[in-house]
């Protein structure tokens, strides 16, 4: 009888362990897909080398939307031709701002269309609430695709949004975001 | 230990009951549940700046300024210019529906040559090759047509045939060439616009200013601003539309003889006890008019009562600045002669060339040698061109080319119009759609559109200021396809007819030169307005006096009103995609379009509400739906133009009848101009 109890108690032990171990670790393995910018940026070199502020590339427009991430019209400026030894900065020349092709960054948080999301609105906020702290970073994250959703990873979910809106006194009403 | 049945089901049920504890499930569910959302035909946002650029609309008769919303440098809506002046924050339904069209499944998407009954791609290099080998074989035996009469590549085109020896350059129908020719009639010399902002009485014979006729977006700002400075507008026409409804008073008047009614008011006027005796050639006129134009003569032709036509002469008169727009229904057919009755009428109120009433603008200066005089160009008659082509009694040309522009489709003697075009040796379009005339074109070498181009656009006509607008281009070409104003320029070069400029840029800069006017102003969006106006020395009449013509009642058949609506397209353009939602229920019914009659004159014929009908002119036939409709004024037929497509795309193609079969064109003597405004009909159960 002992050794039936082991039978049924070990086996189901171990399947309860061997699908945690699954879920947490092997899943997100399976259902995200690790991609690279086209072009490892530096944000070091910007910031701390050329003094540049973040406002430099990433800056609200007259009428209050964001730019977002910057086009090659910003980059021109200074990189028409390659500036430094950096091979990525000479792909970046070449391949792209003498071909007059934009670059396709890929975005860790972009938000699905039906949702509407004001970074004005949200200026009081550190950038680092939401994003990664790339200012810092001599090489962008890697990016983690969902297979499934195609979303980022890193894309905030609503109750992510739900949760900030109700712990700081914001409207949670359907159109704050739906439009 | 080994594994038995027992240990595997604890084995799954431990691993089950794990998974509750991880993300797994409910992960997967949440995906799966957004990538239900992703399918791939979903349009996706672009994010990106938003801006508001300066662009030129031409879909319609009319060209005007209007602003473009970009997003991240890709059109996404139109609207209305506040600061042109032709536009002043309004807008035209093709206008509105000018972005869709830049992504039109009928885009010519690039150079396309004739393979037996359908088209091959060629390469831009192969079709410019192509059309200078033409060009040099040709010789003088070329000819082209434009539907653009303000832009520079009419002139371009035009200077590229006349470069090569030939006079036949030829507008598309329109009023710009009767009114010039009417202006010639009373002494004049110049473009005739309109200072309706500035009249203080608007009398509308037949224009429909605010549906489709001249400026409809600087009409309907002027009409607007009439209400709270008291301007009265009074529209004759021969049915109600959406001129009429809004107007202060609707005068039904028979359709293509409002001309007729202008000089019953003339006789009514000079009739009065004002002495004239001293003005040049008012003496003639006034007894002409008084005895050919007797008010009862003039309300047997028009419909118009006499106490209506007796009473709008007091109120011409009486009125301060009174502006009287002559026009047919549809903005095109009438003859020189009858636009210069109109214009004589405002002669005789002494409203021509002043503030507020008609003004005669400076021609567009000329930069291309070899073109001809727009005053020439505007001169020579392409309808009695083309039936003269088709009839044999001119020879056809050996090269035609076909600018922004749509014979095959929206000609009077429409017949005539294709089987000239049919034995044209070797056929050129440079339409940005596959429509008529591209479908029968030999070579199609496809323009930009407009937002990909630079374009420019010299006072419109019914402009009451000289004004001229360029606009640059918006966006990168969406498809292969290149300015036309560049390759005719490239072709000319190629076939050793320079025409002394390398580009269409350098066009555009020595007609802003010619006229004083900053060309990177106006590619920013700021119009250049012309302050002068040419003095003139006016006469009534210039030319021979003569009653005009009016197709005879039979009592049997009915008066044709053709009308424009914009919303359905125009000459250039087919219905646009988005605007096929527009067609309201009472103007198709399944792929028929109504015609419209009222209650008495269906009965008359023994139709009734829905009846499939036939219109049959001389020209040709239409079918189409009866639609009872009270607003029109006995035994007369309103048909719609715009419809009745057999090229272009699924929204526009097979829809309604092409009432431009129903429109046969007659020379005018003096003028040799084709007139083609009154037309009777048959209609006939189908």
């Amino acid at each position: 009888m002992a050794k039936c109890k082991s039978c049924v108690v070990l086996p189901f032990l171990i399947g309860l362990v061997a699908s945690i171990v699954l879920g947490w670790w092997g899943f997100p393995k399976v259902l995200y897909s690790q991609k690279t910018q086209p072009i490892r940026f530096d944000h070091v070199v910007h910031v701390e080398d050329q003094a540049m502020a973040c406002e430099d590339c990433h800056a609200f427009r007259e009428d209050g939307s964001f730019t977002g991430l910057p086009t090659n019209a910003n980059c021109v400026g200074c990189h028409e031709d390659v500036q430094g030894e950096d091979p990525d900065e000479a792909r970046f020349v070449t391949e792209y701002v003498q071909q007059e092709k934009e670059v396709e960054w890929l975005a860790y948080q972009t938000q699905p269309d039906n949702v509407y999301f004001s970074h004005i609105a949200h200026k009081e906020l550190e950038c680092t609430s939401c994003h990664p702290d790339v200012a810092k970073m001599k090489t962008p994250p890697v990016y983690h695709e969902n297979r499934l959703s195609g979303y980022s990873k890193d894309t905030m979910k609503m109750w992510q949004c739900e949760e900030c809106h109700a712990k700081t006194g914001a409207s949670n009403a359907c159109f704050v975001c739906h439009k | 230990m080994g594994i038995d049945r027992r240990s595997f089901i604890s084995l799954v049920a431990g691993g089950v009951a794990g998974s509750l504890f991880t993300p797994v499930i409910w992960k997967s569910l949440d995906d799966v549940s957004i990538w239900t959302q992703n399918w791939p035909w979903i349009p996706r946002l672009q994010y990106g700046e938003e801006a508001k650029v300066p662009a030129l609309c031409k879909l319609g008769a009319d060209a005007y300024g209007m602003k473009v919303k970009t997003v991240a440098g890709r059109p996404v809506a139109a609207e209305g210019d506040a600061d042109h002046p032709l536009s002043q924050g309004g807008i035209c339904p093709l206008g509105a529906a000018s972005v869709h069209m830049l992504y039109s499944p009928s885009r010519v998407k690039n150079p396309k040559l004739k393979d037996g009954s359908s088209f091959k791609d060629i390469s831009w290099e192969e079709a410019e090759d192509l059309l200078a080998g033409k060009l040099k074989e040709a010789g003088a035996g070329v000819a082209m047509i434009s539907g653009d009469e303000t832009g520079s590549v009419t002139d371009v085109l035009a200077g590229l045939v006349g470069k090569a020896g030939s006079d036949k350059t030829f507008l598309m129908p329109g009023e710009s060439a009767p009114a010039a020719a009417a202006l010639a009639m009373i002494g004049g010399d110049g473009q005739v616009g309109y200072d309706i902002e500035n009249a203080s009485y608007v009398l509308l014979l037949g224009a429909d200013a605010l549906g489709s006729w001249g400026n409809v977006a600087r009409n309907g700002k002027a009409f607007g601003a009439s209400r709270e400075k008291g301007v009265k507008f009074v529209y004759a026409g021969p049915a109600q539309n959406g001129t009429s409804a809004v107007c202060d008073s609707w005068v039904p008047c028979a359709p293509g003889t409002e001309a007729v009614l202008a000089l019953g008011l003339a006789a009514v006027i000079s009739a009065g006890g004002r002495d004239r005796a001293s003005w040049p050639g008012y003496a003639d006129f006034a007894k002409f008019v008084q005895s050919a134009y007797a008010p009862e003569k003039v309300s047997e032709i028009t419909g118009v009562s006499v106490d209506v036509i007796k009473g709008l002469a007091q109120e011409l008169v009486r009125t301060g600045r009174p502006l009287v727009l002559t026009a047919a229904g549809a903005g095109q057919g009438l003859g020189a002669f009858e636009m210069a009755a109109g214009m004589s009428l405002n002669l005789l109120l002494e409203r021509v060339n002043t503030v507020g009433g008609v003004r005669i603008l400076p021609w567009s200066p000329k930069v291309v040698e070899s073109a001809p005089e727009k005053k020439a160009l505007l001169a020579a008659d392409l309808a009695g061109y083309l039936t003269s082509v088709a009839d044999g009694a001119t020879e056809a040309p050996a090269l035609l080319m076909v600018h922004a522009a749509n014979p095959a489709y929206a000609m009077p003697n429409l017949a005539k119009a294709q089987a000239a075009i049919d034995k044209a040796g070797f056929v050129v379009s440079f339409s940005s759609f596959m429509d008529e005339t591209a479908a029968m074109a030999d070579l199609i070498m496809p323009d930009c559109y407009a937002f990909e181009r630079l374009d420019d656009a010299y006072s419109p006509y019914g402009s009451g200021q000289p004004n001229y607008t360029v606009a640059g281009s918006i966006i990168k070409p969406v498809y292969d396809t290149k300015p036309a104003g560049d390759v005719i320029l490239s072709v000319a070069a190629k076939a050793g007819l320079e025409l002394g400029f390398e580009t269409f840029e350098d066009v555009v800069k020595a007609k802003a030169e010619a006229l004083g006017a900053d060309f990177d102003a106006m590619v920013e969006g700021t119009p250049w307005l012309g302050e002068e106006f040419p003095a003139q020395d006016l006469a009534l009449w210039a030319t021979p006096l003569k009653e005009i013509p009016v197709a005879a009642k039979d009592g049997k058949s009915l008066a044709l009103a053709p009308a424009s609506q914009l919303k359905v397209g125009s000459a250039k353009v087919a219905i646009p995609p988005f605007n096929t939602n527009a067609i309201r229920f009472d103007e198709m019914l399944g792929k028929d379009m109504y015609v419209l009659m009222n209650g008495a004159t269906a009965k008359n014929l023994g139709v009734k509400k829905d009846d499939a009908v036939k219109l049959s002119a001389a020209a040709g036939e239409c079918k189409a739906r009866v639609r009872i409709f009270e607003g029109v004024m006995n035994d007369t037929v309103v048909a719609p133009l715009g419809f009745g497509h057999t090229a272009w795309d699924d929204f526009s193609r097979g829809k309604g009848d092409n009432v431009y079969k129903l429109l046969a064109a007659e020379a005018e003597g003096e003028t040799g101009l084709s007139r083609f405004a009154t037309a009777r009909v048959t209609v006939s159960k189908a």
